[in-house]
């Protein structure tokens, strides 16, 4: 009897691990909040910097990542306990509280994957904006609202910014203290939920070291075959949308599990609760569950996205091993020294490889020729090197010298030019 | 509740507060400050040619500094003193850093902040600041004057 009662109150114990996730992604939120900056120019580089130079950051990141998938299983298994506990009639607040939770969780993960405004976000902002322009009778303009405007753009990323970090965490704050005020702390939080809790941590936080959070290739930089993938907790939604025809995708997005949360959430004011919640969360396990699987089955059965995948990751890792490229910023009216500073685009594109005075530089393996005397060489006059820095093959040069046609104007490119024809030993 | 079951009850919640030195010890490295790298590049001035006459001559540098995740390129006030062997000195008053302006009808530099005056030779006249400008280290180099910028805090420190 003793060691059923036992088992009992371990089972109780997911409130502790969905508390103590909650906590962690607030701590990690308002860190990593110290260095991102949500602005399209700005976003991936302060990102890049928080992985590749701040103490700490990969992991941070990491355990914020990891943490978002961990808490909405987690939450989502806290509902499921709290069915089989009949909760909904003996704690209505608990029961409601968790079913809020759980929306407003899905929604902060839905609001971060854009953050980075790396590919990954750049398809799961668009992956948004169709779920929401979709709707039916709302849609366009639920569309325009989510955006700020009509195209995705600035704007979106600070809506987003904004929801995720001050919206739904001021919600998910408001919802815990409403259940913490309706009962004794020690009924809410215990010493097994202390051990469990801690455990649960300690399992993300070995994770997160194992694993740093992914970050795809700026917008920018994502070729045409690159293949986004959502998180965990956002499978199940992402290959539904495979099998259902165009507008349809916002109902099942959207609708269903708005509508499923608010049936949930009047659940205790219901008769049938039994059947009624234990056929939606039962229906809800299965499509996941199928869903999830069915997904990543896809992605591992076919070679041809599976060669892809290792390509993506293989530049993930040559991407981590590079330094981190600071952005550049001028707050001087005049954009290049008065007579012969560098000019901002050779600063912003070639001086991470070639030197800030054009001194050349090595990296790891890699040595980058100095350019100085440059001007001395056969096929090095101020058109040869525009030419150069539109196609580097036909000068003869070999990767990792890229071509800049797709960033830098003709006119950028001669002031390149002209000042690299100046450099003197 | 007596003594000696609160305590145990506090030593049950232990493991929790491990969570959070764990990560706090991590937030205190990730939120350290980063130093800037101190740029000792030489930053063109002007032409020595164009240097020439009593007064000082104000000119603007700019320096490039590589600040966490940013490079930036900011502009510096700075006057050359051509009857001083073309010292140049940082525009930022020592006292508190406001920028200082010449004043070519009483023939001096003043601070619009809280009234520290320079002579033409950049040396303190009056107010509370303790030093006269500082000067920054020149050179001429192909006909042309160059200097190493340094803000008024390395200044200081120095």
């Amino acid at each position: 009897m003793r060691s059923d009662n036992d088992m009992r109150a371990w089972v109780q114990t997911t409130t502790g691990i969905v508390v103590v996730l909650l906590l962690v992604q607030f701590l990690t939120g308002v860190l990593l909040a110290f260095y991102y900056v949500p602005s399209v120019d700005h976003a991936y580089t302060t990102v890049s910097y928080i992985e590749k130079v701040v103490s700490s950051g990969s992991w941070i990141r990491s355990l914020h990542h990891y943490g978002s998938q961990w808490l909405t299983i987690f939450v989502f298994i806290h509902v499921i306990r709290l069915f089989l506990d009949s909760a909904y009639v003996a704690n209505r607040i608990q029961w409601i509280a968790a079913i809020l939770v759980l929306g407003l969780v899905m929604t902060a993960g839905g609001t971060g994957y854009s953050l980075p405004w790396d590919a990954r976000a750049f398809f799961s902002t668009r992956v948004a904006e169709g779920l929401m322009g979709g709707l039916p009778f709302a849609g366009p303009m639920a569309r325009l609202w989510l955006l700020g405007g009509s195209e995705i753009s600035g704007l979106t990323l600070s809506r987003f910014f904004a929801l995720h970090v001050l919206v739904i965490p001021a919600l998910i704050g408001a919802v815990v203290m409403w259940r913490m005020f309706r009962s004794r702390i020690a009924e809410l939080f215990g010493p097994r939920d202390a051990i469990v809790g801690t455990l649960m941590f300690l399992a993300l936080a070995l994770w997160a070291l194992k694993n740093p959070a992914p970050l795809g290739p700026s917008v920018a930089e994502a070729g045409a075959d690159y293949l986004p993938r959502p998180g965990a907790q956002f499978l199940w939604l992402y290959q539904s949308l495979k099998y259902i025809p165009g507008g349809l995708g916002s109902v099942v997005g959207v609708v269903l599990p708005g509508i499923v949360l608010a049936v949930l959430v009047a659940l205790p004011w219901l008769k049938r609760q039994r059947l009624i919640a234990g056929s939606l969360l039962g229906l809800g396990v299965v499509l996941v569950v199928i869903m999830t699987t069915a997904s990543y089955l896809s992605d591992h059965r076919d070679p041809r996205t599976a060669q892809q995948f290792a390509r993506q990751a293989a530049a993930e890792e040559a991407w981590r091993r590079q330094p981190f490229n600071p952005a550049t910023i001028t707050l001087a009216a005049t954009t290049t020294n008065a007579t012969g500073g560098a000019p901002v685009m050779y600063t912003k594109f070639c001086a991470n490889c070639h030197g800030t005075q054009g001194q050349g530089a090595q990296q790891g393996p890699l040595k980058f020729p100095p350019l100085l005397d440059v001007f001395a060489k056969p096929r090095r006059s101020v058109d040869d090197i525009v030419g150069l820095l539109k196609d580097p093959a036909a000068y003869g040069l070999q990767p990792p010298m890229r071509s800049f046609s797709d960033k830098l104007t003709e006119e950028q490119m001669r002031e390149i030019a002209e000042w690299i024809v100046k450099l003197k030993k | 509740m007596n003594m000696d079951t609160s305590r145990r009850s506090f030593l049950k919640f232990l493991p929790l507060a491990a969570v959070f030195a764990s990560i706090g010890s991590a937030a205190f490295r990730f939120l350290r400050p980063k130093l800037s790298a101190a740029t000792d590049a030489w930053l063109d001035v002007a032409s020595v040619s164009e240097l020439t006459g009593p007064q000082p001559i104000s000119r603007k540098i700019v320096a490039e500094q590589i600040t966490g995740w940013a490079i930036t390129t900011d502009e510096h006030n700075v006057f050359v003193l051509p009857a001083k062997n073309n010292q140049v000195v940082s525009a930022i008053c020592p006292h508190e850093g406001c920028e200082v302006a010449w004043e070519q009808n009483r023939n001096r530099f003043s601070c619009p902040c809280h009234e520290s005056y320079f002579a033409a030779d950049g040396s303190r006249i009056s107010g509370p600041a303790q030093r006269g400008l500082d000067a920054l280290p020149a050179r001429v180099q192909d006909g042309k004057l160059q200097v190493q910028y340094i803000s008024n805090e390395q200044a200081t420190r120095a």
